[in-house]
């Protein structure tokens, strides 16, 4: 059960953050929402897919870690392995607020349910110094959550012109794996490269000018981090 | 007689010089591939005495070598972590006197430049401007994370023990791991040979222990190198005027913060050393019997313990009474017998100085290890100046702390007679007027203070920065490294850990009262 509170100097002042890596610090999931502006560095490490929602029928970009819930194949015991996490998932676990709902005025809140949160023992790093001031941590991580909250309202143009452009397609991904075993990728987009190839100068020039080219390509070359997905799977089998 | 070689090395004594020899050189020698036999002999009911309970970095070092990994070692002697010595009203006693002597001494700029940048700007203290260790010592934090591979840490450290559970580890680890010989006997040394070297030693039943090396750890004492070999003491009490000290181990409430620097606080006629375990502190009060008697220096110890520890009953404090000589032996090595520990000297613990020339002179020895009796002379005559050149050092930077201060009552006017200051130090301190202490002025390669430590007690003992002037780029040179010194300082101490939080993951007994100290 989630607890969102407003995060505070005062009522939050001995709270420290464990910032390393594991299953019971709920890194054991299978995927995170990414940003367009982070693609770039993004498909460096793994692949970027596209989810519509069901009731909202918006597209939103996920960065993948594993093929079933629940699985993280960069998650080795208390170690992530990749030099580069998404911003959605490197706040954990902080998320933006807002002083009224819709307003402008944003705020850092804290899920006081999260097992990274810790108040006592010799683990984790403080929020605050014994003046209240804020830790180089938690600056940090304010300055995270402006990215991703920049990054999420940046994000809504570029879904807009991929359905525009017809830029998305259903997809589906058969794993064989070593051991003789056949897995299945479902319920995801990926980017048509053939509507991509097709686009004429007038429309790349609008997307290029809108500053979705790049992004675009980056997605498409994420489609490559698969083959290092499917060895990690690979070798946990 | 010059071609034979050295096989078996007998030490006397099994406190934690005999131990630490013991353990030191079976493993390092082992190691070289040299096929030596260890011994070591003690009294069966001779107490150690039990004041060396803080360690230098070089401790990390040492026990890595010997092979005992640090959580064991943590928890077997019931250690703590020293980041350094803090000095509590020396400079003139008034409520805000007290610096911090780190043991992390920065690498961002020169010493100079640091210096100027510090003085032209500094609204901080010196220790606090140019190391993130006066922030982690202010906030009784540890010096490194669980997690950290064993001996790595943050900020450099040492330890704070208990040295009699320590002599208990290495005498475990050197008989069961290493293969030493552990012998319970009283003996006396054989009469030295006509060349001045000892052939063995002699149990109360007149079985004899033979040796071609011996190893004198027997104290104060210093049985064979004093007793049997008669080599002399070099008193500097004439230079450090304190003789006497009263210590007592102050248990602590669980969940209590612990310091993770000595703390030395100065009274009127001495010093009072306090030292952090997750279980007790030793307080010890040291002063010179010439300007305060024993019933004073008890009543200033007590005072102190009420003070400092929450919930001691001081009036019922028994502390053990000591006696000590100041010196050393400008011979320690002499024939082929290498007095180790107090043995070879003691100066007062102001600088926990006592560790660390033991180790300093185990690696000396095992450096150049002597193969064959017709060395040993030169290898002596070599390693008694080196040593003697040590404890002249450490009685100057002693000294130093004495000579800085402005306190009035006449003990410290004593201490700063210009009778008692060894020339060396008065010019060096003359010389430091124009310019920060420097590389030039410790040119030996393993000098025991450093041109830092130095710093740390001229500039936080409020020595006035040299006026000359070091150049513009030197100058933005060290406001550059002052600010990385200063974001250094903000992100480690977010980062690491409360000592005491630390020290219970090793000891999940002592936690039980954690979670209501954190909330107080």
């Amino acid at each position: 059960m989630s607890q969102h509170q407003v995060l505070d100097s005062l009522a939050h002042r001995d709270l420290r953050v464990r910032t390393d890596a594991g299953a019971e610090l709920g890194d054991a999931v299978m995927a995170c929402l990414v940003m367009p502006a982070e693609f770039r560095q993004a498909q460096a490490h793994y692949p970027i897919v596209f989810r519509r929602d069901l009731e909202s029928g918006t597209f939103s970009a996920l960065a993948l870690f594993g093929f079933d819930n629940g699985e993280n194949l960069f998650l080795e015991g208390d170690r992530w392995d990749a030099a580069w996490k998404p911003l959605a998932q490197a706040v954990q676990p902080f998320l933006i607020g807002r002083a009224e709902p819709g307003g402008p005025a944003t705020q850092v809140h804290v899920d006081l349910s999260s097992p990274r949160l810790v108040t006592d023992g010799a683990g984790g790093v403080r929020l605050f110094d014994a003046a209240g001031h804020a830790s180089p941590y938690l600056e940090d991580i304010a300055q995270k959550l402006g990215d991703l909250d920049a990054g999420y309202r940046a994000s809504a143009a570029f879904f807009a012109a991929l359905e525009r452009h017809r830029l998305l397609e259903p997809f589906s991904l058969d794993v064989p794996l070593a051991d003789g075993t056949q897995h299945q990728l479902v319920g995801f987009h990926i980017i048509d490269e053939d509507r991509l190839r097709a686009l004429d100068a007038a429309a790349l020039g609008e997307l290029h000018a809108d500053g979705h080219l790049l992004p675009l390509f980056m997605a498409l070359a994420s489609v490559g981090r698969f083959s290092d997905l499917i060895a990690r799977k690979n070798r946990r089998a | 007689m010059g071609e034979a070689e050295i096989r078996r090395i007998v030490i006397l004594g099994g406190g934690t010089a005999g131990w630490l020899s013991a353990c030191y050189l079976s493993a390092r020698l082992a190691a070289l591939g040299q096929k030596i036999e260890v011994t070591l002999v003690e009294a069966p009911d001779i107490p150690t005495i039990g004041v060396g309970e803080g360690t230098w970095p070089t401790m990390r070092g040492t026990l890595a070598e010997i092979g005992i990994d640090e959580a064991a070692f943590l928890t077997a002697c019931d250690a703590s972590f020293k980041q350094g010595s803090r000095f509590v009203g020396w400079t003139d006693g008034s409520a805000a006197d007290a610096y911090l002597h780190p043991f992390t001494a920065p690498r961002e700029a020169e010493l100079a430049d640091f210096v100027a940048a510090w003085s032209a700007d500094g609204a901080s203290g010196f220790a606090a401007a140019l190391t993130a260790q006066d922030a982690a010592v202010a906030h009784h934090l540890a010096p490194r994370q669980v997690a950290m591979p064993d001996y790595a840490g943050a900020l450099n450290y040492g330890y704070h023990l208990d040295a009699g559970k320590f002599a208990a580890l290495l005498a475990r680890h050197a008989v069961e791991r290493l293969g030493v010989i552990h012998r319970r006997e009283r003996v006396v040394p054989a009469s030295p040979q006509p060349d001045g070297t000892l052939a063995a030693l002699v149990t109360a039943s007149g079985e004899a222990i033979p040796g071609d090396l011996f190893i004198d750890c027997s104290g104060l004492a210093g049985l064979l190198v004093g007793g049997a070999l008669g080599v002399p003491l070099v008193d500097r009490s004439d230079v450090l005027l304190n003789d006497r000290a009263l210590a007592v181990q102050v248990p602590v409430q669980p969940g209590s913060p612990v310091a993770s620097a000595t703390v030395a606080t100065a009274h009127a006629a001495g010093w009072i050393w306090d030292i952090g375990l997750p279980n007790r502190r030793g307080i010890g009060c040291v002063y010179a019997s010439r300007h305060c008697d024993d019933d004073e220096a008890l009543a200033t110890l007590r005072h102190y313990v009420a003070r400092a520890v929450p919930g001691a009953d001081a009036a019922s404090i028994e502390p053990r009474r000591l006696a000590f000589p100041t010196g050393y032996r400008a011979a320690p090595w002499t024939g082929n017998c290498v007095a180790i520990g107090l043995s070879a000297g003691f100066l007062e613990p102001l600088e926990a100085s006592a560790i660390v020339m033991i180790e300093l002179s185990l690696r000396a020895l095992v450096e150049s290890f002597p193969q064959r009796r017709a060395t040993i002379p030169f290898l002596a005559e070599r390693f008694n100046a080196l040593f003697t050149y040590r404890f002249e050092r450490i009685v100057e930077f002693l000294k130093l702390h004495y000579l800085l201060s402005r306190r009035t009552e006449p003990y410290w006017q004593a201490q700063r007679a210009p009778e008692t200051v060894p020339p060396r130090l008065a010019a060096m301190v003359e010389l430091w007027r124009d310019q920060a202490p420097g590389p030039a002025d410790f040119p030996h390669a393993d000098e025991i203070f450093s041109a830092h430590s130095h710093a740390f007690v001229l500039y936080g003992m409020g020595f006035s920065a040299p006026r000359r002037s070091i150049g513009a780029e030197s100058l933005a040179q060290g406001r550059r490294a002052l600010g990385e010194v200063a974001r250094r300082t903000r992100t480690l101490t977010s980062a690491l850990p409360p000592h005491r939080a630390y020290l219970d993951t090793l000891e999940p007994g002592r936690t039980a009262a954690h979670g209501a100290f954190a909330r107080s």
